[in-house]
């Protein structure tokens, strides 16, 4: 009891001291419209003070933040603003290193290298986008809340070239990342990536969200459930265009246990075929996927997701 | 606390111009944002307070809101997390997170607490020197029966604070001088308590008898405005339109969030300058001021 007591204090002394802190450095922010659509404010040496929230990190770096119930929500952002838009509710939601949070910006540190990405978007379809792929190569290289986690690399078989690839990559970052079949285990404080044809992942336990609609994966993306096809969806969910072979998808998302506790970040890197993950392998990459929330490869182009039809 | 003519200027206006003059005082506080102008209302108020010969009870008053306006200021600086200029780091306090006190959150806290002061002290000089029978008598052609329920309200509180002391001598006649501490409060409390519904019973009683229930809307005084009662409300007047003015252009606004910025000194001072000089000038008038 007096161990746990000793912990307790220490743990909650350990941020405990005078004036600002250190600062956090390499941080980067996007402030952005309509999925990603439209930057606002995009920086990677945005100003920094010692101990930032996202909040304060926001206020420092974008014109005319408003915030209501006490300071807590950000209400607008350079006259952009939360409520209705058109009959649709919109608001602002932020992503830490590609992951929404679970508190309030006001309560979230600013971490060495974070990527703090904050977007006005319609959640007529869902206010739940548990994880977004726009901010490659986090949450890999500093993990969440300021602790890297190990990574690992799920496939439908470990010896092929996408497999290969996209572990590859991960160690151009200096992720070493282990390599191993599909699992069904929920697996805690791991993130992992899962690579194959659609076909072969659909029955595994987080990526079967994404067949479920965006209101359950968070992913305006369906695959079909033969996986010759993905649809693609807007941000009202309607389905804008269906591609087939050769068609690749990169998209993050949760799951929740038995026991309602949610899950790390699972990246899904898939398609149609064989071709099609090989195509998204390729689009594993800060360039294609930076300020969207998923991502489509077709004929090597990748298209930010929800599909704005262009 | 309590009313009691004095040869004031504040005194000698009618209720409705003091009680003007005093809701003004009131409402500036509450828009007022600059530190400056702020803390020049708070000393308006004070000074009017000794202008009316009332220092002593709105002091008294100003004395028990600090502690309040202090605890206003911690809390806020506690529970709010915006600002950008950290003074202690906290860590992480669940279920809050990360707690950092931060200088603005401690102005703003400030500020409101003494918001606060400013205006408790502003109905405070409203108490004590605005006559609560003249305001009612006016009340009375609004709505005779809630004039009537006010008037015997602020009539029993006295009556009742006299019964309470004369309990109390009482209870200290005895012989074992009616114990000690809480108990003998609670007694005296529980004796005042019930003497209050006898004489509530009482009043109802008599004003059955007198036929109260039909009364009609009281007809206007006839009194001419006097001098006191001009400067008093031009004075409300301008006190408002300032208000109104201040904020509009905007003059001497002042935000703590999330970073402390605000007008220049000499334009707050200018605007407290101009406060003081509307609020304190209807106070030069001594003539007539005798109860």
């Amino acid at each position: 009891m007096a161990a746990i007591a000793v912990a307790l204090l220490a743990s909650a002394l350990a941020g405990c001291g005078l004036g600002a802190g250190p600062q956090a450095s390499d941080t980067e922010l996007l402030v952005s419209k309509d999925f990603g659509a439209q930057p606002i404010v995009q920086t990677d040496q945005p100003k920094t003070g010692g101990s930032d929230t996202v909040m304060r990190l926001l206020q420092r770096n974008a014109p005319k933040v408003t915030t209501r119930f006490g300071g807590g929500f950000v209400q607008s952002i350079d006259g952009v603003s939360g409520g209705t838009s058109g009959g649709r509710p919109v608001d602002w939601f932020f992503y830490v290193n590609g992951i929404q949070a679970d508190k309030g910006a006001t309560s979230i540190k600013v971490h060495q290298g974070d990527r703090v990405w904050w977007d006005h978007h319609d959640w007529g379809v869902t206010d739940d986008v548990p994880a977004v792929v726009g901010s490659f190569p986090e949450p890999f290289v500093h993990g969440i809340d300021g602790r890297r986690l190990p990574t690992r690399v799920e496939c439908v078989e470990p010896q092929s070239d996408a497999c290969q690839a996209v572990a590859d990559k991960l160690a151009d970052l200096g992720q070493v990342a282990a390599r191993g079949g599909v699992g069904n285990s929920f697996v805690v404080d791991t993130l992992r990536i899962l690579v194959g044809p659609w076909k072969a992942l659909r029955g595994e336990s987080t990526a079967k969200l994404l067949e479920k609609g965006p209101g359950t994966s968070g992913v305006f993306a369906k695959p079909a459930a033969d996986g010759r096809s993905i649809t693609l969806l807007d941000q009202d969910g309607r389905a804008t265009r269906t591609l087939g072979a050769g068609t690749g998808l990169i998209a993050a998302t949760k799951v929740k246990d038995a026991k309602d506790q949610v899950s790390d970040p699972v990246w899904i890197v898939t398609g149609t075929d064989d071709a099609g993950v090989l195509a998204a392998t390729a689009a594993l990459d800060e360039g294609a996927l930076n300020g969207h929330f998923a991502v489509a490869i077709s004929g090597g182009r990748p298209i930010g997701l929800p599909d704005r039809g262009q | 606390m309590r009313y009691r003519r004095r040869a004031s200027p504040l005194h000698a206006a009618r209720a409705v111009a003091g009680g003007a003059w005093c809701a003004a005082l009131a409402a500036a506080a509450l828009a007022a944002e600059h530190p400056i102008v702020l803390l020049g209302l708070a000393l308006i108020v004070l000074a009017g307070a000794g202008g009316a010969g009332v220092a002593r009870e709105v002091g008294r008053v100003a004395l028990w809101m600090v502690p309040w306006a202090l605890a206003i200021a911690v809390i806020n600086m506690v529970v709010v997390r915006q600002g950008f200029t950290i003074l202690a780091r906290l860590g992480e306090i669940p279920p809050f997170g990360q707690v950092d006190l931060t200088l603005e959150a401690l102005v703003y806290g400030s500020l409101f607490g003494l918001r606060l002061l400013t205006v408790a002290a502003a109905f405070a000089v409203f108490t004590v020197a605005v006559d609560p029978d003249d305001l009612l008598r006016v009340l009375r052609r609004a709505s005779v029966r809630s004039a009537l329920a006010a008037t015997l309200a602020t009539r029993l509180v006295p009556v009742l604070a006299a019964d309470a002391q004369r309990i109390e001598e009482a209870r200290r006649c005895r012989a074992d001088q009616g114990g000690e501490g809480a108990a003998a409060r609670l007694a005296v409390l529980r004796a005042v308590a019930g003497g209050a519904m006898d004489r509530a019973l009482d009043v109802a009683a008599t004003l059955e008898v007198r036929g109260y229930g039909s009364a009609k809307r009281g007809v206007r005084s006839g009194r001419p405005w006097s001098r006191h009662d001009q400067a008093f409300l031009a004075s409300a007047v301008a006190i408002v339109a300032l208000t109104l003015a201040a904020r509009l252009v905007p003059l001497a606004s002042f935000d703590p969030y999330p970073e402390i910025t605000g007008a220049g000194v000499g334009e707050a001072l200018a605007l407290t300058a101009a406060f003081a000089l509307c609020a304190l000038l209807p106070f030069a008038g001594r003539r007539g001021i005798a109860p």
